[in-house]
């Protein structure tokens, strides 16, 4: 008897500017689409429908269109930056359609009309920068790509160490993929500072490590560098010596210690080569296709009402661990933990939350004073002015 | 001093003069994300809210035009308004209430952290800027108190109008008090206050 099928649209970039993330997550998908397809325990198949919108922007709005109503799609697996998946929302709000969205990004959102698989920034940079805090310095540099993941990551990193009494030494902006680094490591490796953030993506964020590596090399200096986006594929690109010792956050390592986890990771290895690393995106593109097929399988059908219903507080032992959908936000559950990267193109984790962590996209339960108070507060000089006077120069 | 920041929105009550149920659950659900607590108020029964609202979330359809602006909406707290009619005859209705910032209907979850945003900031404003008019009128309203001291001043100590006024600046500035303030006191004291009996 053949199992009837659901077609599943699949929307990454293979070609474009952020290529490799892109195949690595569509390799990650149809990984999950043949288990699925393969499984006993699922009553139905998947028909994946490929695009490739190439990392433009406007693209994504044509391929989810077509799909839709061309190829009658009810859920689609796709999108990495903020940009595409805000050309989708409007397409998935009016035709009443999911979205399941596996990157992390910069929050502030929150449709009913997407699953948020990746992470929110209360899982990302929130611990990331309690870390620095309270084990590293107040202090931080910080270098970044000039887009809306720096900005709002910056403006939280901000928020976080100023109030904690620590200071921005720096913000230095590169425009995505540029390579020219030189000027901002020369400034790091002149001021010293005790921390530096990087939010640089792809080839700008590789030039600067190896850049960094080495002038900090030359000058004796070892600064600790901190990430909220570096994973295993990306230590390959950048080389093993400059790729070493960052400290990262993320929901998901290819190191975690769990049997789901390396029972995972063996089959991506006997797929792609034991050579090959898995991303915390591809990862967690593998979970969306999880998810959907799990609570499709609750619900009995591909309807999306009554699969959102389905998802909601489902927990799937997953690969990065237990994760379930908050029916308040349509975020996810998920365990954050912080590593240092390794040779070998590994991570160390050095810490992880205790249980999952509820999402937070609006980090409204954000909790500044219980953030960094092991800092010295600043011994501030400057008397409180009478207010009603102003200075007559 | 401090500003509270208009981006931090949690803990902030929002009164909803809003009919439509879908539009209800959108607003109730999108402000229970970020924190807020609500109470409503049907648009048929405006009365001023119970607990002090931080902002006004107005569904303009739901109101005939005829009707004044109720008392609830002419309160301190920033109105956010829900358009759906764009008829001149209701906007302008709406503008005698000035709105802190809007959205269109259908609403969106999208679109209501924004409006919030910018109508605690625009509250903000609005305040500091009625202060500082205050504060701008008090001045003009002791001209003629600031003109009586710089008067003695040239009298008693034989100064140009410019010298008078300079030494009138410096000692309100030695004294940590305003000009105006020291006016006030030299008029009523007939000379210059002694410096010991100011508070600063």
């Amino acid at each position: 008897m053949t199992k009837p099928s659901i077609p599943l649209g699949l929307v990454f970039s293979r070609s474009g500017s952020y290529a490799m993330m892109g195949r690595e997550m569509e390799k990650s998908a149809l990984m999950a689409v043949e288990e699925v397809n393969q499984s006993e325990e699922f009553d139905f198949t998947f028909t994946p429908h490929l695009r490739d919108p190439g990392g433009i922007v406007a693209a994504y709005h044509t391929a989810c269109d077509d799909l839709i109503r061309e190829h009658g799609v009810e859920h689609i697996v796709g999108c990495y930056t903020s940009a595409s998946r805000k050309q989708v929302i409007p397409i998935v709000e009016r035709t009443e359609r999911l979205l399941w969205h596996p990157a992390r990004y910069e929050g502030f959102e929150s449709s009913d009309n997407v699953i948020y698989v990746g992470a929110a920034p209360n899982h990302t940079v929130v611990p990331l920068v309690r870390h620095m805090l309270e084990n590293i310095a107040g202090d931080v540099f910080c270098a970044g790509s000039n887009y809306v993941w720096t900005w709002e990551t910056n403006r939280v990193l901000r928020e976080i160490v100023t109030n904690a009494g620590g200071r921005i030494l720096a913000e230095r902006l590169l425009e995505l993929g540029e390579t020219a680094v030189d000027h901002i490591v020369r400034e790091i490796i002149e001021r010293k500072p005790p921390a530096v953030f990087n939010t640089l993506v792809g080839q700008s964020s590789y030039a600067f490590m190896r850049a960094l590596h080495q002038a900090s090399r030359r000058a004796g200096l070892s600064t600790p560098v901190l990430s909220c986006s570096l994973c295993e594929p990306e230590l390959k690109l950048i080389g093993s010596a400059a790729a070493v010792g960052c400290i990262t956050s993320s929901a998901y390592f290819e190191s975690i210690e769990a049997p789901e986890n390396r029972a995972f990771v063996a089959r991506w290895k006997s797929r792609h080569g034991t050579g090959s690393h898995v991303s915390v995106d591809g990862q967690s593109t593998y979970v969306c296709v999880m998810l959907l097929a799990r609570a499709i399988r609750r619900a009995g059908s591909a309807d999306v009402t009554a699969v959102r219903r389905a998802a909601a507080n489902h927990r799937y032992d997953s690969p990065q661990g237990p994760i379930w959908v908050d029916p308040d936000n349509n975020h996810c559950f998920l365990t954050p933990r912080l590593a240092r990267s390794m040779p070998g193109c590994q991570f160390k984790i050095c810490w992880e939350a205790d249980a999952p962590v509820r999402p937070d996209p609006y980090l409204s339960n954000l909790d500044l004073a219980s953030i960094g108070g092991k800092l010295d507060p600043r011994g501030d000089a400057v008397a409180k002015r009478p207010t009603h006077l102003r200075v007559v120069k | 001093m401090t500003r509270s920041s208009p981006f931090s929105v949690r803990g902030r009550h929002a009164l909803l003069i809003v009919k439509d149920e879908r539009d209800l659950a959108i607003v109730r659900r999108q402000l229970g994300r970020l924190g807020m607590s609500v109470s409503e108020t049907a648009p048929e029964q405006l009365s001023p809210p119970n607990v002090p609202a931080d902002v006004i979330v107005l569904d303009a359809d739901s109101i005939p035009i005829k009707s004044d602006p109720a008392s609830a909406l002419k309160c301190d707290a920033p109105v956010i308004a829900l358009i759906g009619t764009e008829t001149p005859s209701r906007l302008k209705w709406l503008l005698d209430l000035q709105p802190a910032s809007f959205l269109v209907k259908p609403l969106r979850s999208a679109g209501l952290y924004t409006a919030l945003v910018v109508a605690f900031d625009c509250a903000q404003r609005r305040s500091e800027e009625a202060a500082h008019i205050e504060r701008l009128e008090m001045r003009i309203r002791s001209r003629r108190v600031v003109l009586a001291a710089v008067l003695q001043l040239m009298r008693s100590h034989a100064l140009s109008e410019a010298d008078a006024f300079t030494l009138l600046r410096q000692t309100a500035m030695r004294h940590r008090t305003t000009i105006e303030q020291l006016s006030a006191d030299m008029v009523t004291l007939g000379g210059m206050p002694n410096r010991s009996s100011r508070m600063a």
